[in-house]
């Protein structure tokens, strides 16, 4: 009996240190993100003079600075514009290969499937070269229908893949019934198959959106003016002669909002955005 | 060229539809093979196509002509090429085994019920979500000389400030940390849930057989992760082979080439020097590298026979 009980101490005493050790590494590992946030609503002058952080320094200036910022304002419209387009476009294209890929069996599958999977590993500076070559010769350059193109070509075998595990999911026999009623391929993969994969179509759709929403590189190299997206604008506040840290945090923190909102929402899914592919025995 | 071996055992539906059944997988599958080949595919042959020219960017850098495989060669010769190249592997030697080690502890720590257990480990994710290009921002906003938290708290500790990103070692330190603060939590993550997924009953077994702590991590707790530690360190390989957009926000690969990593001098040879040849040999050449580990982690566990089963049971 004493010894149950000074087991039960010991439990809660060792719980009480992890607690407080947990939070603590919570602590540091949230800072540079809180830091973003605060300084966001921060003047530049209160960051650039390294005066320490108070409440009364909390204002909107950079945002009402950075909403009317030009460069800013496009580089938004321009990362939802192509986002949108890209997610549409890859989670159409994507759906359909997946559902290929789950319901027959035809020579080449395997390779083919796998092939899509090394596709989505590539490191995007092995492409982005000749990319940029592709589309200055053929005007694509600088263009919305560029980017997205550039966006597309990642988010395509992103979602074939992490599609393939609700589409195998899916039992047969609702397929079968409707053929048997003679409805074509093409009608059960829209009208029967679809409606069932949703939930999956929507997580498929949050994560290429997201992949598009974060993407640097491509943005960078292959747009200039015209068609920059959000995070180039960003990098561009922190180009000039003085560094407008409230500005780009703040314009930070605007595009962070949708992110969060999606990490937080979808938990349970993701373990698979990440790691798309990993199916693990 | 595909099997009309019917994917249902319908006799009717194989009856109507034998014929076009042999055309639908392709019909599904034609849009996201133009796309691949398209801009993934063609990309890649057209850039072994451009590594074996000396192709200038612009025409004022010089005249376009064939080398074979002169610009590989020349590789081989440039000094900043094997920087990059030791940049890149130190960078992942450094980073990812600590981010493990860290994963792998909070993991074992975390698997428990404390107050707040639920809410540290979700918001724990948060920098793994963290837009990379906010990240180096953020990184380079807390290094920096005068206004800079951590030189802050070195003046108030009475230490001299120092330059982090100015300083060739602090600043290839400062990348390397800046990529372990944001990706230990993946890690975190992975094993976490392969640890909560192992059966409750094995680690009570274990117990009333009289195991301690270590023994139960030795015999049962790594083995039975060790699948999970293979896929995330093989994610993460993958992933910091192409690192770029938090470093050229961070230090831009300076100062001078000290975090000049693969992909920043790839971007400089071909948009700085516009040696477009050059840099599309290194492209082919990181690429290769990238296929061997992602060809590792899909034969090693990425299976469409698995995920059948799974549907199947």
């Amino acid at each position: 009996m004493k010894s149950l009980l000074k087991k039960r101490t010991r439990k809660i005493i060792l719980n009480t240190i992890i607690a407080i050790v947990a939070f603590l590494v919570l602590a540091i590992e949230l800072y540079p993100i809180v830091i973003t946030v605060i300084n966001g609503f921060r003047r530049d002058i209160n960051i650039l003079s390294g005066q320490p952080f108070q409440l009364k320094q909390l204002t909107l200036r950079s945002y009402e600075l950075v909403l009317k910022n030009a460069g800013f304002r496009l580089g938004m419209q321009n990362s939802i514009i192509v986002g949108l387009l890209s997610t549409a476009i890859s989670v159409l294209i994507g759906a359909m290969a997946s559902y290929g890929i789950a319901r027959f069996h035809f020579k080449g599958r395997n390779g083919l499937a796998y092939s899509f999977l090394v596709f989505r590993m590539l490191p995007q500076i092995s492409l982005v070269i000749s990319l940029y070559l592709m589309f200055s010769a053929v005007g694509l350059r600088d263009t919305i229908s560029g980017i997205t193109l550039a966006h597309t070509s990642f988010n395509v075998p992103y979602v074939i893949w992490l599609l393939l595990p609700f589409f195998t999911a899916v039992d047969k026999a609702y397929e079968e019934a409707a053929m048997v009623d003679g409805c074509t391929r093409q009608g059960v993969f829209f009208k029967i198959f679809l409606p069932i994969v949703a939930p999956g179509l929507v997580v498929a759709a949050v994560f290429a959106f997201l992949n598009s929403w974060n993407e640097f590189m491509y943005a960078l190299i292959l747009t200039g003016v015209k068609a920059k997206t959000a995070p180039i604008a960003i990098n561009g506040l922190l180009g000039g002669e003085t560094l407008t840290w409230g500005q780009a945090c703040a314009a930070g923190t605007i595009m962070l909002v949708p992110v969060f909102i999606f990490t937080l929402g979808m938990q349970k899914f993701l373990i698979r955005g990440i790691t798309t592919g990993g199916v693990k025995g | 060229m595909f099997s009309r071996k019917p994917a249902t055992e319908l006799p009717r539906a194989q009856g109507q539809a034998g014929k076009a059944r042999g055309r639908a997988p392709f019909l599904f599958l034609a849009p996201a093979i133009i796309v691949v080949f398209a801009v993934l595919i063609f990309p890649i042959i057209f850039s072994l196509f451009v590594s074996t020219y000396n192709w200038p960017l612009s025409q004022g850098a010089g005249v376009r002509h064939f080398v074979g495989l002169g610009n590989y060669a020349a590789l081989t010769q440039d000094p900043e090429f094997w920087n990059s190249l030791k940049l890149q592997l130190g960078f992942i030697f450094i980073a990812i085994p600590i981010e493990l080690l860290f994963g792998f502890a909070a993991a074992l720590l975390l698997n428990r019920e404390f107050f707040g257990a639920r809410v540290v480990r979700s918001l724990l994710l948060l920098p793994v979500f963290f837009l990379p290009i906010l990240s180096g921002m953020t990184w380079r906003f807390m290094l920096q000389p005068r206004y800079g938290p951590l030189n802050a708290l070195l003046l108030k500790l009475g230490a001299p400030e120092i330059t982090w990103l100015g300083n060739p070692a602090t600043a290839y330190a400062a990348i390397i940390v800046q990529d372990i603060w944001r990706m230990w939590p993946f890690m975190f993550m992975l094993l976490y849930a392969a640890l909560t997924s192992i059966p409750q009953e094995l680690m009570e077994a274990a117990e009333i057989d009289g195991a301690g702590f270590w023994l139960k991590l030795r015999s049962l707790t790594i083995p039975l992760l060790t699948p999970t530690i293979l896929t995330a360190v093989l994610l993460r390989i993958i992933d910091a082979l192409r690192v770029f957009s938090e470093v050229y926000v961070m230090t831009e690969g300076g100062p001078g080439s000290a975090t000049m990593l693969f992909s920043l001098y790839t971007q400089r040879q071909a948009f700085g020097y516009q040696k477009v040849g050059m840099a599309s040999a290194m492209a082919i050449f990181l690429l290769v590298i990238s296929i061997v580990f992602a060809l590792t982690l899909v034969r090693k566990n990425m299976s469409l026979d698995v995920l059948e089963e799974k549907a199947g049971a």
